[in-house]
């Protein structure tokens, strides 16, 4: 603890967080570290990004201008805050963007047909029986019209806080609001998918 | 009903138990209350389902493509970009006003030799920066991303990222 006082801020942070000092390699110059954090932080910006706008190929344009923007930015990156942290203010504020420009629209057009997204493979490859598929196509068009009657706030706290894992606290920085806040979001958002979900086996 | 649970305390530790992240210690006593209190089992059941519903939606794989298309953006935009946006920073890092100037001089200087983006342009002496460190740059970061957002509307004359509408 004595240590770091004396060291400049940057190493410090760096030490708690290996992706901030990866992010001041990128600041740097060091390009190669930059493809490091896209490798290790791809699949969980898109991941959320599809379940926040619903619609693949919106989720991925999202996500190259997150990375993009990330890019952008480190000559200006101080590791200030979780590398993470930093990553989906980004991706949430982008998210909720599109969400107003009225991209949902895709999104909602893609929830009503239900074909559009699935990864088809794992329903007709197998093929165990034509209900089978039904069933499951038709459980989880449940699950996504439920996340996406959320309230966009609520939505993204409960995808932070279930599909990556982030505590409370983090998911408070990433909202720009206090962790009792995050809580009651929350809590709101789970009572709802409560409402509609709990019936799910 | 007085179940000692009902407070934002106790739904905050019935969600934690749900879903399989509380600590040890506090889930001997609270398998204890469940035992004999049936709301919140209730609770638990239900949340549970909602855990294992949410389990089941898998987002589709990544398009083979993502990291090419994302470099070929990096490599269009960002010189431009930077470009652009050196002059302005200076309203949103007023402290960094010299360090802009002699980044916006440096990448033009790129930006005339021709020199990819891609390969990070060294970036002017930072040391400065570190020094005088902001605790809300992340709050920066978004004021960029908004302006990122007005200047994307402003400069969007060609259709955005055809090779993306694959
Ligand atoms: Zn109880």
């Amino acid at each position: 603890m004595d240590e770091r006082v004396k060291t400049d801020m940057g190493a410090t942070a760096a030490a708690l967080d290996y992706d901030a000092e990866l992010m001041l390699r990128v600041r740097d110059g060091d390009g190669a570290s930059f493809g490091v954090l896209l490798d290790k932080h791809r699949l969980s910006v898109i991941h959320f990004l599809y379940r926040m706008v619903q619609n693949h190929a919106v989720a991925e344009e999202l996500a190259q201008e997150v990375f993009l923007r990330v890019y952008r930015s480190r000559s200006t990156y101080e590791p200030t805050a979780k590398f993470t942290t930093w990553l989906f203010r980004i991706a949430t504020h982008l998210a909720l963007n599109a969400l107003r420009d009225g991209k949902h629209e895709k999104s909602q057009e893609r929830l009503d047909d239900a074909s559009g997204d699935l990864p088809v493979r794992q329903v007709s490859d197998k093929r165990p029986t034509v209900e089978a598929s039904m069933v499951y196509e038709s459980r989880l068009e449940e699950v996504r019209k439920a996340v996406a009657t959320l309230p966009e706030k609520q939505r993204a706290a409960v995808l932070m806080h279930k599909y990556q894992d982030m505590e409370y606290s983090q998911i408070a920085r990433v909202l720009n609001c206090s962790e009792s806040a995050v809580k009651s979001l929350l809590f709101r958002a789970y009572e709802s998918l409560r409402a509609r979900l709990a019936h799910m086996a | 009903m007085d179940c000692p649970l009902e407070t934002h305390e106790g739904s905050a530790l019935l969600l934690a138990y749900s879903s399989g992240r509380l600590e040890r210690e506090s889930t001997v006593p609270l398998e204890r209350h469940l035992e004999t209190c049936p709301g919140c089992r209730q609770f638990v059941e239900s949340q549970s389902s909602v855990w294992r519903a949410l389990d089941s939606w898998e987002a589709p794989p990544v398009s083979a493509d993502f990291d090419r298309r994302l470099y070929q953006r990096i490599e269009q935009q960002v010189s431009w970009w930077d470009m652009l946006l050196r002059p302005f920073r200076p309203v949103f890092h007023s402290r960094s006003l010299p360090i802009a100037a002699a980044a916006g001089v440096l990448i033009m200087a790129g930006v005339l030799l021709d020199r990819p983006a891609v390969v990070p342009i060294t970036p002017p002496q930072q040391s400065a920066q570190v020094e005088a460190l902001q605790p809300d740059q992340v709050e920066h970061a978004v004021d960029e991303v908004e302006m990122l957002d007005q200047f994307n509307h402003l400069m969007r004359s060609e259709p955005a990222e055809p090779a993306a509408k694959m």
